[in-house]
């Protein structure tokens, strides 16, 4: 068990490398390099040369690499010229919200996908199983925004329930403050991850209700209940946990599309607006700041499905 | 699909009971003419009638950006500042858009780009990701090791935000597109085809050539593409609607093709500043939205038909 | 005495998706408390679902269509769920064929005991385990205690069928169904099981239903036997009976098809040809009509029903066997026996394989970027033997023994850490890549799995060609008349060239294999296990076969196989193996009737026999304990932990190879069972045959 986790963590280093080198080579993708792209078509090749050497840019690649992963390290991120604030303050006070959104959102589309992917997988081939399975293809065809902007026209618009726009306001408390507008960005972030979970599980209970454990079980005069609460959910519910380790990415493209739909001030939105900026040191940094993230998901859902499964946890 | 082991599964029972026993020459019976895998493939892709709408919507949306414009030709190039928001009527059908396009006929110029995207970036990552994945999982060893740790590298990053990146640094053209979306699909696919080629290696049947005197070239062009190719196509068709999903997130974000063209997720981005404004200018929304989710859910049911049509456990009923 | 259980008319239809399979048609049966009922039948026979109908297990689509199960009087076909599951694991419990997808992977071994404890009885959950412990201890689980708290992979296949049986008696049941439970075990682990599930029967007192394919698992355990085919029973009487005097031509036929029955003579084994009928849709008649030897038009048209002389002895046949009333068409259609083939006896005039030393070490590896080597299973240690030209050379041994590996090193599918192998007098790891690759066509492979080792993608006829344009041999017309010559010799039509290899059954998907290792026209086949996938009816078909062209083409055989009866029927020499070493090599008929290494002895007398009176004999014996790591193997003899002769000089030194006849029988035992004889050179690896 240590040994597998001292590999694990191991491998997970060495991706951290190569995505570091990766991001940091995005940079020098921007037209004319990042200065120039920061600085306009306007300004002069003097200036352009001056920031360069002022970044350290006019320095080979691996001296920048080094450079800004010590920085890196000593948490500075960078720093965003257009909005005159650094990148790490920026996340400290967009990141809870977002963190906020997607914990609801991830909780909301449990909550229905479990049991219903089991209830469908029970139920396998009837008419409840039909209706939830395209249900589920649905969700898997619709972009995110437009399952906000459907939820707006119909609940905002047509029928003023809900406000169109999410809570306003740049602290944890003002986002809280009004829980009814948080209802459309979060049935609009559950609907699609729905799709994901139910449709996983799905598949995780019918492979495991044919499985001879299962016949066992029964023979042993264990009722369908039991059998499948006793059984066959636990084993299920092991491969979601690692599912949802692995799903770090959906989380992060869902809070994008949903915080630009809804004008909701986290991470996602603050990206969005780097993005039309070309505010480089933003994007990179919340790219970084998200890789790092899926990287630690990776690693946890790994050691989860060690810890939880006993063929991995004794070998 | 569910995975049932043998033995537990009653069509293995029907199979073996039922198998042909006009092959042996004890009985000598005429034997039945015999299919191509080809043949049976497609019997068990018509068994399933929603894949078979699928095939007949998407014929049916193709028809309609491609040869629609021809039928209602309408001017997508100049602005026309008069029509601004005009609502549906005999004239346009579907209403114009807030710099007086016709709504049907951008749906149709849409989709154009959409469908032409949406196909040329799921080929481009398949083709990619197939030969990266096939040649790691072929070579193994340290080699197969590093190209993986530079896959899990590539797939660790959010690949929305490396999409959006590129969109900032390249104000894409439909070409240019297209590569963005490849760019990072291709990394789902070489992991798949790898471990689809690991798996295929240890194959008996792979190693049957072996004892003939066969070589390693053989027993990729002879044994293990025509072998991995079900799962190819089945990738490549989910790859599609998927290419279409991404390339509409970014239209919806203002950073797809530039204008004058459009793609359906660019008409929505127009709809989102309206319906925010509060008021109700449904035509903005519903086309475009709609023809992204029916395309889409086409090529999902095509693509599950198709895994179960390369299954041949199931032809063989 | 009133029966225990009693089914009549029972009838199971498994629903597919067009049509339905009518997988039991109308049986009746009953076990008698404290008996052991045998039900025998090949694949597809129904025996399966008769043992699942009776507690309603079925799989998906699956249902009791009509029929009546009484358990002690009481109707239990069709009782609620509710009161079903008073039944299941209380009064009749059950254990399957692999007892390791049969255990829950995620549950302790102990909770899954406890369960069906806890189910049944009023118990606490402490109270539970402790019973676990307890009926772990029963079944010969050493440190029960102790490993209730393990999870089922860390037991090896024999404890996990032991736990099987644990939880299957916690609640000390009636009945036990026990459904091909020595399937998935070797021979002398299958041994083990059996005399546990007899000892249990005893001292609890319930009845058994033994389901099995293998008639010499029935012959040593069940009181009665009722015998299956398509559905239906073809005959049913008590074990002496019917191994005595069976009356159903079928039963006769399943005799005949042993390898066994054959072993001394030689003869040809007389196979069922044909295949068993589609259960979608059940011929009017006999059902064993179409493939009986004494089949009238009555028997195709009529339909006979289960019955007999003795209300003991039934059968459901118009013309039984051993009685003088047999139909018109009674010739047998049988070719005449031909007399022991003189091949056998004479010794092989010329060495066309010399295996010298060959050794295998796969390693073993942690870490997925370092893949530091943290030491080696030794898969073949140190092997040598011949193989005459026109011998076969049956190689048999217990999963793991290193005997599959070894055929693999001969064919070039791996390649061996050390040693030569010599093939016509030269040593084929010296050959240039295209020499080697020319002489590959002359040793060919047969795999065991015909149905893995076929390209689904192709069809038959391009399978074929296949080795053909490998080589380079001939234009596309002779080439197909190649193919077609070698369809006429394993004996399929040319329709087959068509099909693809799901189209065909297991016994013509193995003749397609033979026939690709043919085609080449090699001087050696290695055949690893050919036959162990097939029914007894349909291995006599590919045996014969093998045999046959044998004669006629002059091959010479490496036949790999676990099962003794069927290597011996086949081989000139045996040589058996143990933890990748050859324990003993000699003449197939000394090495089985005078075997000198205690191991083949103790392999001989696991391997159940078809016959009861035998199989009663040797009840106390067999091999005990279980296979060590191959990763740490013993010192010395890797035999001594389960050798019942071992002292301290095993474990110190390594047995040298020793003669035991003139005839080049040789094995590796310090205490071997009979005493050595010196011939000539004793050395270690004195194969060399002899007698002229």
């Amino acid at each position: 068990m240590a040994r597998f986790l001292i590999r694990r963590i191991l491998q997970a280093i060495l991706v951290l490398f190569l995505v570091t080198v990766f991001t940091l080579a995005l940079v020098h993708l921007f037209p004319g390099g990042p200065i120039r792209s920061l600085l306009g078509p306007r300004a002069t090749v003097a200036q352009v040369a001056y920031y360069n050497h002022l970044y350290g840019f006019d320095q080979p690649f691996y001296i920048q690499y080094f450079k800004w992963v010590g920085q890196i390290l000593h948490g500075n991120l960078g720093f965003s010229p257009k909005l005159n604030q650094s990148v790490v303050s920026l996340i400290a006070q967009d990141l809870p919200k977002t963190l906020i959104l997607c914990l609801l959102g991830t909780v909301v589309s449990l909550a229905f996908g479990i049991p219903l992917g089991l209830y469908q997988a029970v139920k396998r081939y009837t008419t409840g199983d039909y209706i939830l399975t395209g249900v589920s293809f649905l969700g898997y065809a619709t972009p995110t925004f437009f399952v906000g902007l459907l939820l707006v026209e119909w609940f905002a618009i047509d029928v003023h329930l809900f406000p169109p726009f999410a809570p306003q306001g740049t602290t944890v408390g003002a986002i809280l403050s009004d829980p009814r507008a948080l209802v459309l960005p979060v049935i609009s972030y559950a609907f699609v991850l729905y799709a994901l979970w139910s449709r996983y599980m799905r598949s995780s209970v019918m492979d495991n209700l044919v499985q001879d454990y299962v016949r066992t079980a029964r023979a042993k005069g264990a009722s369908e209940r039991r059998v499948l609460w006793g059984h066959i959910f636990r084993n299920s519910l092991m491969s979601i946990v690692t599912l949802l380790g692995l799903s770090l990415p959906v989380l992060v493209a869902g809070a994008i599309f949903i915080e630009v739909v809804f004008n909701y001030p986290g991470m996602g939105l603050a990206f969005y607006t780097a993005s039309l900026n070309v505010d480089y040191q933003v994007l990179l940094g919340f790219t970084l700041i998200a890789t790092v993230a899926t990287i630690l998901g990776n690693l946890l859902a790994d050691v989860a499905y060690a810890v939880l499964d006993p063929r991995v946890r004794y070998n | 699909m569910a995975v049932i082991p043998p033995g537990a599964d009653p069509r293995e029972l029907g199979a073996s009971v039922a198998a042909d026993p006009a092959l042996a020459i004890e009985t000598g019976a005429p034997a039945a003419p015999p299919r191509s895998l080809l043949v049976r493939g497609w019997s068990v892709f018509a068994e399933n009638k929603l894949a078979l709408a699928s095939v007949v919507l998407l014929i049916i949306i193709i028809l309609f950006c491609f040869l629609g414009p021809v039928i209602h030709p309408t001017d997508q190039i100049h602005t026309n500042l008069d029509l601004t928001l005009c609502a549906p009527s005999g004239s346009h059908l579907l209403g114009c858009d807030p710099v007086g396009y016709d709504e049907l006929g951008r749906l149709m110029v849409g989709g154009q780009t959409s469908l032409e995207v949406g196909f040329a970036a799921a080929i481009v990552a398949v083709l990619f990701g197939t030969l990266y994945g096939a040649f790691s999982g072929f070579v193994g060893g340290p080699v197969d090791s590093a190209l993986m740790r530079i896959v899990d590298a590539g797939l660790s990053i959010p690949s929305i935000m490396v999409v959006i990146i590129l969109s900032v640094v390249f104000h894409p053209t439909k070409i240019i597109m297209i590569f963005i979306i490849a760019v990072f699909y291709w990394l789902g696919v070489a992991r798949l085809i790898r471990g689809e080629t690991l798996s295929l290696r240890t194959r008996e049947y792979v190693q049957a050539v072996k004892v003939v005197g066969g070589g390693g070239g053989r027993a990729i062009v002879r044994h293990i593409v025509p072998n991995a190719i079900g799962t190819i196509i089945v990738q490549a068709t989910f790859a599609v609607a998927d290419s279409i999903l991404i390339l509409s997130g970014l239209g919806f974000l203002g950073l797809g093709v530039q204008p004058p063209a459009t793609d359906w997720g660019d008409m929505l981005s127009g709809g989102l500043t309206y319906l925010q404004s509060g008021t109700n200018y449904w035509w903005l929304i519903y086309p475009a939205g709609f023809a992204i989710i029916l395309t889409c859910i086409a090529f999902n049911f095509i693509g599950d038909a198709l895994r179960d049509a390369f299954e041949t456990r199931l032809q063989r009923r | 005495m009133a029966p225990l259980l009693q089914i009549e008319d029972l009838r199971t239809d498994i629903k597919l998706k067009h049509s339905t399979v009518h997988a039991v048609d109308g049986i009746s049966l009953h076990v008698d408390p404290g008996e052991t009922l045998g039900i025998v039948g090949e694949s597809g026979c129904g025996k399966t679902m008769t043992a699942l109908s009776i507690m309603n297990l079925l799989p998906t689509g699956g249902s009791i269509a009509g029929g009546s199960i009484k358990l002690n009087d009481v109707e239990i076909s069709q009782l609620s769920d509710e009161k079903l599951r008073r039944v299941r694991g209380n009064d009749i419990g059950m254990i399957f064929q692999d007892p390791l997808t049969s255990l829950n992977p995620t549950m302790t071994v102990g909770r899954q005991i406890a369960e069906a404890v806890q189910l049944h009885r009023e118990v606490s959950r402490e109270q539970a385990m402790d019973r676990a412990a307890e009926v772990l201890d029963l079944v010969g689980m050493p440190r029960a205690r102790e490993r209730i708290g393990e999870y089922p992979h860390q037991f090896s296949g024999g404890m996990r069928q032991r736990v099987m049986i644990a939880m299957a008696l916690a609640c000390e049941p009636k009945l036990l169904i026990a459904d091909e439970p020595t399937t998935a075990l070797d021979v002398t682990i299958q041994k083990q099981i059996l005399e546990l599930i007899d000892e249990l029967r005893q001292r609890l007192g319930m009845a058994v239903i033994l389901v099995t394919h293998d008639l010499g698992v029935i012959a040593g355990r069940a009181d009665r036997v009722a015998v299956m085919y398509a559905g239906r029973i073809a005959e049913s009487t008590s074990t002496g009976t019917l191994f005595a005097n069976p009356r159903h031509p079928y039963t006769e036929a399943l005799f005949h098809a042993l390898p066994e029955k054959a072993a001394e003579t030689r003869e040809k084994l007389l196979s069922i040809s044909g295949l068993p009928p589609d259960l979608t849709n059940p011929p009017s008649g006999c059902r064993f009509a179409p493939r009986c030897r004494y089949a009238t038009d009555r028997c195709r048209a009529e339909d006979p029903v289960l019955m007999g002389e003795t209300p003991e002895h039934k059968y459901a046949c118009f013309y039984p066997v051993g009685t003088a009333e047999r139909g018109q068409k009674a010739a047998v259609t049988e070719e005449p026996k031909r007399a022991p083939r003189p091949e056998y006896a004479v010794p092989a005039a010329e060495t066309l394989l010399d295996v010298r030393n060959l050794v295998k070490e796969f390693p073993v590896t942690k870490g997925a970027v370092m893949q530091r080597k943290v030491g080696f299973v030794s898969a073949v240690a140190d092997v040598s033997f011949e193989i005459g030209r026109g011998q076969t050379l049956g190689l048999v041994g217990e999963s793991g023994c290193g005997k599959t590996t070894v055929g693999r090193l001969l064919v070039g599918l791996d390649k061996p850490t050390n040693g030569v192998i010599s093939f016509e007098g030269e040593d084929l790891a010296k050959r240039s890549g295209r020499e080697y690759r020319r002489d590959r066509r002359k040793i060919q492979f047969m795999f065991q799995d015909s149905y893995s080792s076929l390209d689904p993608r192709m069809r038959a006829g391009a399978i074929l060609r296949e080795p053909l344009l490998v080589q380079g041999i001939g234009s596309r017309a002779e080439q197909q008349k190649r193919i077609e010559e070698m369809l006429d010799h394993v004996g399929l039509a040319h329709t087959a060239l068509e099909r693809y290899p799901h189209e065909f059954s297991g016994g013509q998907r193995q003749r397609l294999g033979f026939a690709r290792a043919l085609i080449l026209s090699p001087e050696l086949i290695v055949a690893d296990e050919p036959v162990s996938a097939l029914d007894v009816s349909i291995q006599a078909q590919v045996l014969n076969l093998m045999r046959d062209l044998q004669r006629e083409l002059g091959l010479t055989y490496m036949f790999i196989s676990h099962d003794l009866a069927v290597v011996r029927y086949l081989s000139t020499r045996i040589g058996v193996m143990y933890l990748g070493k050859l324990v003993e090599i000699g003449p197939a008929d000394e090495v089985y009737m005078t075997p000198a290494h205690p191991y083949t002895r103790g392999l001989i007398d696991s391997a159940p026999v078809a016959d009861p009176e035998l199989e009663q004999a040797k009840e106390e014996k067999g091999v005990r304990g279980e296979l060590p790591s191959a990763i740490h193997p013993p010192s010395g003899c890797r035999f001594r932990t389960r050798c019942p002769l071992a002292q301290e000089i095993c474990a110190q030194e390594e047995p040298p190879m020793r003669a035991f006849s003139p005839n080049g029988h040789t094995a590796a035992c310090h205490f071997p069972l009979q005493n050595p004889v010196s011939v000539g050179s004793t050395s270690a690896s004195a194969s060399q045959s002899a007698a002229p």
